[in-house]
Formats: C-alpha cells, structure tokens, sequence
C-alpha cells in the first residue's frame, strides 16, 4: 500500500494545482495587504469611486468602524445613512440599464466570484487599454462595460503608474477583505486549533504504542511457550 | 450508587452485555493496518456533518429569494457562522475523501468476498445515500453552480423513455429548477442523513455479524484476534487526530478550494456559464457520462459505473483468499483501476475537447473492462498461482478444509 500513499498525496497535489491554472490569459499576481492603513486607503478608492456604479450589499458602515478604521472617516462615508446600512450604489438600476445596458455586479464577493480570485480583480483594475479603434476595452474582460475607472489606459510615466497600481493593490486588498471579512480570525484560529491538534494527536500516539506494547509481551510469551 | 444504575438497566435492557459483546470485547484481527481506520472516521465525519447541518440550518433560508443572502448571514453576522459553514463544506469533500478510500481499502484486501458480500452492498447504497445527499446539499446555496449542476443533473433523467419529461417535472416540482426544487431538496437534505445513520446501523450489524477482514484475507484463529477496546480504540483515536489536522488545514486555511468562483454568484436561470462542473468527487461518473455519445447511452453507462461495484463478490472467483495480499495480478488491477479513475477524474474537469475526447473513452472502457474482466482473469491467476506452489500458509489452509466451503462451515 506504499504506492497507494504515493499516488494518493499525488492525486492530492494534483487537484490543489489544476485549479490554480484554470484561468485562461496569465494573470498578473497581487500581494494583498491585511494591514489597517491599505484597508482604508482601499476603502475610500472603493466607496468615492466603485460605489457610484457598484454596490457592496453584505458590507454595513458598522462593518468598517468594527474593522478599527476611523470614527470620523466611516462618519464621512456614510453621510446621512445610519451605521446599520449597507454600502449602496449610488446609481439606480434604471439609469444603470440606460447607460451600460446591465446592472454592474455588487462587489462584496467579487474576489472570490472570478476565476483567479484576487489576482484577477487587480488585473482587471489595470488591464484598461485604448484599442486601435479608439475604444476602451481590457486585457482581462474584452467588452466590458466598465470605464478605465482608475485611468491607467494611457500612462507612461512609470512614477504615475506605480502609483495606481499601489492605488489598485488598496482597492483589491479592502475587496478581498470584503469577500471574506472573518479570514484573519479564522487563520488565527487555524494556528490555535491545529496547535492543539497535533499536541493531542501526539499524546494519543503514545497512548496508543503504550496500550499495543501489551500485546507484544502477550506474543512473547507465547512464543516462549 | 453508578452500579446500582447499571444493574437496574441491565434487567431491563441488555446494556452491559451489549457494550462488552460489541464494543469492548468486540473481537478484532490484530494485524489491521491503518487502511482500516478509515471506516471509524467515516462514521465521525457523518456526525460532523449532522451537528453542523443542524446549526446551519437554524439561519438558512430555503427561498430562491433569500437562500444566497442568509449563506452570506451565516457567514457574516453568525457567530462562529463561517466555522459551521466551512465545516461542513468542506466536510463534505472530507466524506467522499474518507469513503472512496475506505472503499480502495475494500477492493484492495478484497474485502468485499464471501461471507462480506451484504457489508459489501449495504457500503454501496450508503455511497448511493451520501452522493444523494452531497447533490442536494449542493443546490441550497443558491449559486451559480449550484443552479445549474441541478439543472444539468436533473436534466439526465430526461433520457428516461417515454416518460423523461414526467420525470424531470416530477423531480424539480418545475418545468425548471426554482423554489420548488430548492425547498424539497433542503426538505430531503435533511432527511437524508437520518436515513444514512440508519443505513450505518444495518452496516455495523452486518460488519459485526462476519466481523472485519484482515490484510492476510485468511481468516484468523481465534488466539490472532485481540479485543477491540483498548487496542482499536486508542488506534482508531490516533487516526482521528491525524484526519482532523489535515481537515483543519483545509478548514482554515484552504476552505475556498471546495468552493467554485461561480458559485460565489447568486443562481440567474438566464446566464449559463461557460464551464458547468459537478464537485471533484463526481467528476470520474461526469466523464463516464461525457464519453458516451449518445444521451441514454451515457445516462445509462454513468448509472452502471457506480452501481457495478455491487457484481464483485460474484466476480471474484479466485480460489485463494482475500485481495493483492496474494495476488500479485489482481493487485496490478487494482492500481490499474486507480489510475484509471484518476484519469477519468481529470477528463471529468476538462472541457471535452482533442484528446480528452477519446482519453475519456479508453478510460470508460478500461473501467468497465476491469469488471468484465475479472472473472476469467481471477480464475487464471488462481491457477497460476496453485501451479507455481502456494506458500505454506495458503497450502495449510486448503488441506484443512476443502477452499469452496471453507466459510460456510463457520
């Protein structure tokens, strides 16, 4: 049975690698940042600008002034609406329907409802181009009735580019935060938890070699016998 | 004042007696590997899902209009929500995981031969159940996937003759996947499982009816079995701390692997996705169906490949005991079929284009040839086997007693 193992932890290996590559035009990788300040820079990108088009439904101000971001900030955000409401869109679905023909897709889950997660979000922020025609498409959706809400199409200047792409590395952190608001607490958790378990798992071994050494007296006396 | 207790149930009710004849004297092969943990662990995982799916199940809402949002309550607003959730998401993979091994298990020490053949069959409808219960799961978050793999699967029961349409109505309670499907396979998601624990119970009267196997496949003298408790608990509680530090590794930290980036938007009838794929545990059947051109043929041909499980005692027709323990070609069949299945695995999450075409229909044929195949090929090797010389072990077992009968005088 060696070689079940082996083809077991490979068929494993397997499935954890097959969906990474399942996405079709490669991908430009992001390292999204957990800390406080990129979260709020993120946010303010997200909640001046995506928010005028988008929604994020799941995600209350509350939310945010529990994430630790400032008083007055989440104050600014939310205006006149009470901490218990959603982040809205601030374009109705009707006038949505007149100008792009579709109800653009709320972003709370965003990070994980495409294929590539993270990466993709942060490559399609920066995949604006302007076509030969003159129309504005992108690398990452050709089509897509989203304008160059960052304004990268066009820039040259690598100074200025930096700076948006540090701007759209903010927008997909707070995004991936969206989508999963407890994944922090769960990895701290998970350090917890698998610490205990392997501390257990340990303690069992030796309780389990212990009780088993019984029977190899047993044996011996048989065989003495 | 505990004894007194005892002694007051056990004139009522076979307690003492029943627990040290079937759990603590329980008599067990001593010489179980740990391939033979992973029906205990089985059993844990379907309490897992129970206690988890009960608590997911105070908050979810079976409503088209309400189930992807109460998923994201649960995962938001819940206290401790994303844990239940993600344990049971990922419980579920964890399930087929621990099944489809313990069924390898089975196949490999032959597990599945006479007298085992109702362990065998009661093992084959709780796949059946389980497999039930994963596809209805599936539906209830309401997402993408979820929406059109039920589309897609209730769909197959179209190709039933004459009465397919009735069929398919008949299952989603619609002429398309909507409310009406979402609430009777919350409702039977939740019965399901019942019907598992009772399936378990059936399972456990017939293990401990014929008791366990062993990787010898000869059956032990009574001086080669040792107690159960403590010897295969405290080996069977090793293996749960092993299972549940690779669970929790998946649990949390990897708990969208189970998760398609589909299914993270809400179910629309009217956009259908590109790629529509059933969960990794299927997708061997899914590329059984696919290879088959033809729309019954391949219902039918997906049917066959998880119910044909059910031929093997009766295929097997080797003389000599047990699985590859002492059958050098039955064990190449095994890893052969193994393969096999991982390749149809892979088929399974591809678009069916170029070679994976006919890749998956070598794979189907190699999977069927395997059981077709096995009777002739049983019998040849156990008449090589004899004509080579069998080991002294074997040679012992077959001067005792003549090989047909050699369990029906048990």
């Amino acid at each position: 049975m060696r070689i079940a193992m082996k083809l077991l932890s490979a068929c494993m290996l397997f499935w954890l690698v097959g969906g990474a590559y399942a996405a079709g035009m490669a991908l430009n990788k992001v390292e999204v940042s957990v800390d406080l300040p990129a979260l709020e820079r993120g946010a303010d990108t997200v909640i001046d600008t995506c928010t005028v088009c988008h929604s994020l439904k799941y995600i209350r101000f509350r939310d945010l002034a529990g994430l630790g971001f400032a008083k007055d900030k989440v104050q600014a955000w939310r205006g006149d609406s009470p901490m218990g409401s959603v982040i809205a869109s601030k374009m109705t679905v009707d006038s949505a329907l007149l100008a792009f023909g579709a109800v653009p897709p709320d972003l709370s889950l965003i990070a994980k409802a495409r294929e590539g997660g993270e990466n993709y979000v942060y490559s399609f922020l920066l995949g604006f181009y302007a076509a030969p025609d003159g129309m504005m498409t992108n690398h990452y959706f050709p089509g897509t009735k989203m304008p160059d809400a960052l304004g990268i199409a066009g820039v040259t200047d690598a100074a200025q580019r930096a700076l948006l792409e540090q701007k759209a590395r903010d927008v997909t952190s707070f995004l991936v935060w969206a989508a999963d608001p407890h994944a922090q607490e769960r990895q701290t958790l998970g350090y917890y938890v698998i610490g205990y378990l392997l501390l257990l798992t340990t303690l069992l071994y030796f309780l389990k070699r212990r009780i088993w050494a019984r029977l190899n007296t047993i044996q011996q006396n048989q065989h003495k016998e | 004042m505990l004894s007194r207790v005892i002694g007051w149930i056990d004139q009522r009710f076979p307690l003492t007696s029943f627990v040290k004849r079937e759990l603590t004297d329980y008599p067990t092969p001593r010489n179980l590997s740990y391939w033979w943990n992973f029906g205990f662990l089985a059993g844990f995982v379907l309490v897992l899902q129970i206690a988890t799916g009960i608590f997911l199940a105070m908050h979810y809402k079976a409503d088209v209009n309400l189930a992807f949002d109460s998923v994201q309550h649960i995962m938001r607003d819940i206290k401790y929500g994303w844990l239940l959730r993600y344990l049971h998401s990922t419980g579920a993979s964890a399930f087929f995981v621990v099944i489809y091994i313990h069924m390898a298990r089975t196949l490999y020490y032959g597990s599945y031969r006479a007298p085992r053949e109702l362990l065998w069959w009661t093992g084959q409808l709780l796949m059946l159940l389980i497999m039930a219960s994963a596809f209805m799961g599936y539906l209830l978050p309401w997402g993408q996937m979820s929406y059109w793999g039920a589309e897609v699967i209730t769909n197959l029961f179209g190709a039933t003759p004459l009465i397919g349409d009735r069929v398919v109505l008949w299952l989603r309670g619609d002429f398309a996947v909507g409310d009406a499907t979402l609430t009777r396979f919350y409702a039977l998601h939740y019965l399901f499982p019942f019907l598992i624990v009772a399936m378990v119970v059936i399972h456990m009267v017939a293990l401990h009816t014929v008791k366990s196997s062993n990787p010898s496949g000869i059956n032990l003298a009574a001086k080669d079995n040792i107690p159960f408790h403590p010897y295969y608990t405290s080996k069977d509680f090793f293996g749960l701390g092993i299972y549940l530090i690779i669970f929790c590794v998946f649990v949390f930290f990897l708990p969208h692997l189970f998760i398609e980036p589909n299914n993270y938007i809400p179910a629309n009838p009217l956009v259908t996705p590109l790629h529509i794929e059933p969960e990794w545990y299927f997708l061997p059947f899914y590329a059984i169906l696919r290879a088959i051109p033809d729309m019954l043929g391949g219902v039918v041909a997906m049917a066959l490949s998880v119910v044909i499980f059910a031929v093997l005692p009766f295929a097997d027709r080797s003389s000599i005991p047990g699985g590859a323990h002492y059958r050098p070609v039955f064990r190449v069949m095994f890893y052969v079929f193994i393969v096999d299945v991982l390749v149809l695995g892979y088929v399974g999450s591809q678009a069916p284009i170029g070679f994976l075409v006919p890749l998956g229909q070598i794979a189907t044929f190699i999977y069927f040839a395997t059981f077709i195949l096995l009777p002739f090929v049983s019998k040849a090797e156990d008449r090589w086997l004899r004509a080579r010389g069998l080991p002294p072990e074997l040679q012992a077992l077959f001067e005792q007693r003549p090989p047909r009968e050699k369990w029906l005088r048990k």
